[in-house]
């Protein structure tokens, strides 16, 4: 058992696990946030994935050891005071959620594409979230709420570019 | 869920303290670089640990230098996103940038590391299972039991390569830098570093890390080229894969390695192919005398799933197309 | 069994305004956004107090007696609160009452390999794991059955020994008219061999169940299941306990595919254990055990014969069909009705036979998956009518829309078609695709084909024989404002939620934020009877109009009286009570159900529905029947690749009749993923147990999802869904299913992509590249010496 320290969707976390426990482990069981989904226990569906210092892992295979210092996201870390995150927002009016269980795993993938590449082609983001299986939708409706997704980032950028003094 | 087994985790902060680690616990510790082979392979009870050693905080991993020589120096825990993306690996290795782009999904190969794939664990339908299943089976040879269930009566295992990478480094002629707390540092050629034994295919001792991949400098008209074959677009490991590496001199082929893979336990590199082409032009005449010399050599098992006929049927294929694709591909230097 | 009443089956399709509101509107689901924050509650995200972790003992024989069991080692173990063995739970179960065939665990035999032995609750899943294999069972291991052929002669012993027909499951036989002299007089005849190979449902989310018992002993079950009602019965018998004392509550799904809709060992165990133990049992399957827990697309060997006359009329279809139901009944007696009776149409034909049998065979039982039943025999059927219009030289889509039979008909099964859009699919599809610019002019191996199918919205058979409605809803109008709707209907991410709450919502003229859905608690919500055989949106749809047509009623009576006006003056619409002639005269719907609330009592209504009487006048004649059918028509297209055989399906256009889409975007999501389930099946998955005499048999040979490949992203074609409204006479303002019907067709689409693009017709799915390799180098040996082969058009 150790005690990990770390930012855990912008909060100071402080969570006492034992070393063979996985991040996904510890985000569900320890810290209380079942958003992330285990749907097949060893990287093979990407229902887990969180962002580690911004960028998406599988945190089904991600010892909660190795984040000690870093910074976690899980999608109850997506939204905020303002509201919905974009992704979020996008999935939800595309009607990409379905079941909903793999979206957890599929919005943090999609929310990093977003960030990096806002540009993104339809190829490009069916590469981005080809570690993500959705049973129910046939991915259709996912690829347009990134697309949608991506365009409001864009337009987000413009108009802050458009503001600045 | 499936459950990873209670082991000791360790942080070393430098190459020093991880080959420390390892010489302290004589073959019980193992390596965890991106975590996507190995906690796979102890939730199934077939690696085991005492202790598991993450190398994720030892900044020398991480380095990508060019040497002296020319030659590149990659890190061994560059992620394999890194790798594929590396400007300056995909000018010159365009083939190695391919291979890494091919490894699992986007998610697996921002965790997964060069060295990762390089020291991946051979992989057998009769072994990534789970405990219950192994049980229920028998075991194998390869963890727990005697039986080889691929080939039947036989005395040593033939779990398959499935490293991506691997054959692409080997027609490179990359070496690996080897390092242990009592024997310090080895460079070995990576030809060398595969053995043919399922259980166990590597020359890595039980104390040794791998501390990177040196590649040399491309030979001048130096064109490669890796295509797998498997049954999805991502994730998937390979059921065949095919590195080839050659140089166009005055359009006849010099050089040519042909490594084949996921057939058995360490890549295959086919010399008669290699040799039946020096110096002759890369027309379909030599590309289908090179397919059916590569369809001779090899002889697929049932260790990766898929039917072997069809995987056999697909070596001249492969070969062929890796050959056209690396041909077609330009110059990879100056 | 008695006849029934028809209750309120029926509210017309028109809008009860003059025009809709909210039905047809593309709105947001109404409990999408707890999914998208990541606040919904799982089976698994529950946690409860001083909850313990159950784990399974499972067979690792696909066949055996169990001598005997000795679990004293596990209940030593310290951390082990309770250990389960067959012989506590000996009630025999099923979701079928005619074939209770299943106990929750083995009592004196294993039937497959992952067939539950004992379970144990412990304090982690660690303790658990660890003392499962602490018991010793002592096994005699008796032949196993695996090739359905095999079964179907031999049965010493037989895999359920006292079955009288040794390892027949169940053997149906129905001839409509006189197929052998329909035949003979045919002018075409086609006959074949099809093989469907076995498929599993994969949802992402693996089964969970929890139990806790109160002090005074009140069982409650949070349970990942499709069947909460069923499961609730089947708890009730199996554990002895009045049903009374039993809550089951199911939250929200994960995806089920039909792949949760029997009673699971799981969820008698942890009710034991729980009960043993004193203190609440979750049991989470990991992904192997889903594939063990199965009930899957049964594999079925399917010989078909089909005629027709030289204008291309369909004369006679006549079937042969060997179905593997794997160890155990589950829905495998209606599995065997549907092999036949479902595929009557769109397609007419005034002869028909089939001959379906299904067998126990030792491998993890099959059940209902998405298209239960028919998506197999319609993957043969529409290669054959393709076949027959190929060898007239008629146009595919021009012979399908020779045969298509009318609207308000009889097949010949004597199955009740009221509305029928297969026409307008035809048309969309053939539009859309270009399809007169593409087939039989592509590139070489290129190819462009097409499919139809019908499905049922919901069946007349009833699971267990009753006289009571099929499906019950409670709508309660709150001096807030807010609509509840209480309802047992399951939703597993197909949006019956959304469903309900806009049919409600468009009788009482509300937003949907105004309206509320519980649902799935056996505490608070009338009988739904699951989902299962697309039943919801036009059972329970009828329901939930039928509820809040009374409540409308009461409220359109207050208001009038404020406004002095006839009731049906009173327009509800947007959130407004007012009047029709003048809609400055207005109040809020809150203002409105005060009046009303005022007027009557407290208000509140039920809302009930149960089928008409429907189906034909034979043994089995009601299995297949159903209010309404929804048509589906596919185009795909296609290329092969003549070096591997690899078939990539660029795309694929769908247009389904689904009566009315009460919400579009809901309708767009159901065909889109139904296509791509079944184009998963033609090429890339197979659940497959190794087979013959070798260590490995009877093993599964995919137990996970990086061996059981969905496709991902890279994998899935691009998807065009097409929506067709014929408006139903018997759905809630006409509409009808759309969840399952557009799998069918993706298949045999494909299938007749591939002729076109190479001249082969591929006739044993999965489709493996090796398969189609061969196939492609026996039709060009075939060709190049001068035998008679088909070619491509």
């Amino acid at each position: 058992m150790r005690i990990l320290h770390f930012q855990l969707n912008g909060d100071d976390a402080e969570v006492a696990a034992p070393d063979h426990w996985t991040l996904l482990e510890v985000v569900r069981y320890r810290a209380g946030l079942t958003g992330s989904k285990q749907g097949c226990d060893k990287g093979d569906c990407g229902a887990c994935t969180v962002h580690v210092d911004g960028r998406s892992v599988l945190s089904c295979l991600t010892l909660a050891a190795d984040i000690d210092g870093r910074q976690v996201t899980t999608i109850e870390g997506l939204s905020n005071v303002d509201g919905l995150d974009v992704v979020q927002d996008c999935f939800d009016g595309a009607g990409a959620l379905q079941c909903g269980f793999c979206q957890p795993g599929m919005m943090m993938a999609a929310r990093q594409l977003v960030t990096e590449n806002p540009e993104a082609t339809r190829e490009e983001i069916k590469e981005a979230l080809a570690s993500n299986l959705c049973r129910c939708t046939g991915y259709t409706k996912i690829y347009q709420a990134v697309e949608e997704a991506c365009r409001r980032q864009r337009q987000c950028t413009t108009e802050r570019a458009g503001g600045a003094p | 869920m499936l459950r990873l087994p209670r082991f000791r985790h360790e942080t070393p902060a430098s190459l020093e303290e991880a080959a420390a680690l390892l010489s302290e616990h004589k073959g019980r510790a193992r390596l965890l670089a991106g975590g996507t082979d190995l906690l796979p392979n102890l939730k199934h009870g077939i690696e085991e640990a005492d202790v598991v050693v993450s190398l994720g905080r030892v900044p020398e991993l991480n380095r990508v230098r060019e040497t002296e020589g020319g030659d590149l120096e990659l890190g061994a825990m560059l992620s394999l996103e890194a790798l594929a993306s590396d400007a300056l690996v995909r000018k010159r290795y365009p083939a190695l940038s391919v291979a890494a782009g091919l490894v699992a999904g986007p998610h697996h190969r921002r965790m997964g590391t060069l060295g990762g794939n390089v020291c991946l664990n051979t992989r057998c339908v009769y072994i990534n299972q789970t405990h219950f299943w192994r049980e229920a089976l028998g075991y194998c040879l390869k963890k727990d039991g005697e039986a080889c269930h691929v080939v039947k009566g036989g005395k040593r295992c033939v779990a398959a390569a499935s490293n991506d990478t691997a054959p692409v480094l080997t027609t490179l002629g990359a070496s690996l830098r080897l390092r242990s707390q009592s024997r310090g540092v080895r460079v070995l050629p990576i030809a060398d570093f595969y053995v043919q034994d399922g259980v166990y295919n590597k020359a890595l001792e039980p104390d040794e890390l791998l501390e990177s991949v040196l590649i040399p400098m491309p030979q001048p008209g130096l064109h490669s080229a890796y295509k797998k074959l498997r049954p999805r677009d991502s994730i998937d490991f390979p059921r065949l894969s095919v590195a080839v590496a050659f140089r166009l001199e005055s359009d006849v082929v010099r050089d040519l390695r042909v490594v084949i893979s996921a057939l058995a336990a360490r890549p295959l590199m086919l010399k008669k192919v290699g040799d039946l082409s020096e110096g002759r032009p890369l027309n379909d005449d030599l590309l289908d005398e090179l397919g059916s010399a590569a369809f001779k050599q090899c002889h697929p098992l049932t260790n990766v799933d898929g039917d072997t006929t069809y995987r056999r049927d697909m070596v001249p294929v492969y070969v062929k197309r890796a050959l056209r694709a690396a041909r077609d591909s330009g110059l990879s230097m100056p | 069994m008695n006849e029934r009443k028809s209750i309120n089956r029926t509210h017309g399709p028109d809008a009860p305004f003059g025009e809709f509101s909210r039905v047809g509107k593309r709105a947001r689901k109404v409990d999408s956004m707890a999914v998208a924050t990541g606040q919904a509650m799982y089976t698994d995200d529950i946690q409860l107090p001083r909850m313990l972790h159950g784990k399974f003992l499972r067979s690792p024989h696909a066949h055996a007696r169990i001598r005997s069991i000795d679990t004293s080692r596990a209940e030593a173990l310290p951390g082990v609160h309770a250990v389960v063995t067959g012989s506590e739970l000996p009630v025999a179960y099923g979701v079928i009452p005619w074939t209770e065939d299943e106990t929750a665990l083995a009592v004196d035999k294993v039937r497959f390999v992952g067939d539950e032995v004992a379970a144990v609750a412990a304090i982690d899943e660690d303790t658990a794991s660890a003392a499962v294999r602490l018991i010793d069972v002592d096994y005699e291991v008796l032949e196993p059955y695996f090739d359905p052929q095999d079964a179907l002669v031999h049965h010493e012993p037989a895999i359920h020994e006292g079955n009288r027909k040794g390892n027949i499951s169940k053997h149906v036989l129905l001839e409509f008219g006189g197929v052998d002299e329909a035949m003979a007089a045919s002018e075409v005849l086609i006959e074949d061999d099809y093989a469907f190979h076995g498929t599993a449902h994969a949802p992402i989310e693996p089964h969970c169940a929890i139990a806790r018992w109160s002090g005074d002993g009140v069982l409650t079950l949070w349970s990942s299941t499709q069947i909460p009602h069923y499961v609730h019965r089947l708890l009730a018998s199996v554990l002895g306990l009045p049903a009374h004392r039993i809550r089951v509550i199911q939250p929200y799904l994960g995806g089920a595919f039909g792949g949760k809709s029997d009673p699971f060992s799981h969820e008698f165990c942890v009710a034991l254990l729980a009960k043993k133990a004193g203190r609440p049992v979750k049991m989470l399957l990991t992904r192997e055990e889903t594939f063990y827990t199965h009930r899957g697309r049964h594999p079925m060997q399917m010989h078909f014969r089909t005629g027709c006359d030289a204008k291309g009329r369909i004369t006679a279809v006549d079937s042969k069909i060997l179905i593997d139901g794997g160890s155990y009944s589950s829905f495998g007696l209606v599995t065997t009705y549907y092999s036949g009776q479902l595929l009557c149409g769109p397609s007419d034909f005034p002869n028909y036979r089939f001959d379906s049998t299904r067998v126990f065979t030792n491998k993890p039982p099959c059940g209902p998956k998405r298209g239960h039943g028919s998506v197999q025999p319609r993957f043969a059927l529409e290669i054959q009518l393709d076949r027959m219009a190929t060898q007239l030289g008629l146009d595919p889509i021009e012979f399908r829309r020779i045969n298509c039979q009318s609207e308000n008909t009889q097949t010949v099964n004597g199955q009740t078609v009221t509305s029928n859009g297969f026409l307008q699919c035809l048309d969309a599809v053939e539009e859309a695709s270009g399809w007169k610019k593409k087939r039989g002019k592509l590139p070489p191996n290129r190819g462009i084909g097409i499919a139809g199918s019908m499905y049922i919205s919901g069946t007349n058979y009833c699971v267990y024989p009753n006289d009571m409605p099929q499906a019950g809803i409670l709508v309660k109008l709150d001096r807030s404002g807010l609509a509840t709707v209480f309802t047992g209907t399951s939703d597993i991410g197909q949006g019956c939620t959304s469903v309900m709450a806009t049919l409600v919502a468009e009788e009482l003229g509300l937003r949907l934020d105004q309206v509320r859905v519980v649902t799935s608690d056996s505490d608070l919500c009338p009988v739904d009877l699951g989902a299962y055989s697309s039943r919801i949106t036009l059972m329970a749809g009828n329901a939930a109009v039928d509820a809040g047509r009374k409540l409308r009623k009461q409220v359109q009576e207050a208001v009038a009286e404020k406004l002095e006006i006839a009731p049906g003056q009173v327009m509800l619409a947007d959130g407004f009570a007012f009047d029709r002639e003048d809609g400055d005269r207005r109040f809020t719907t809150q203002e409105a159900f005060q009046f009303a609330e005022a007027k009557f009592e407290t208000l509140s209504a039920s809302g009930s529905y149960n089928t008409p009487e429907r189906g034909g006048d034979y043994r089995g004649g009601t299995i297949g029947a159903s209010p309404a059918y929804s048509f589906t028509a596919h185009v795909a297209e296609v290329e092969v690749d003549p070096e591997t055989g690899d078939v990539h399906v660029h795309k694929l256009w769908i247009a389904h009749d689904c009566g009315r889409a009460i919400s579009p975007v809901q309708v767009e999501g159901q065909i889109e993923g139904s296509t791509y389930m079944g184009v998963a099946e033609v090429q890339l998955e197979h659940h497959e147990v190794y087979t013959g005499e070798t260590a490995e048999a009877g093993l599964h040979m995919r137990p996970s999802l990086l061996e059981y490949t969905l496709p991902t992203t890279l994998d899935t074609p691009e998807l065009e869904a097409l929506i067709v409204e014929s408006i139903d006479p018997e759905g809630p303002y006409g509409a009808k299913e759309a969840g399952e019907g557009p799998l069918h067709g993706s298949l045999p689409a494909v299938a007749n992509a591939i002729y076109d693009a190479c001249g082969i017709w591929m006739t044993k799915l999965p489709f493996t590249p090796g398969k189609v390799l061969a196939a492609l180098k026996a039709h060009q040996a075939a060709g190049s010496s001068g035998a008679p082969n088909e070619g491509a058009n």
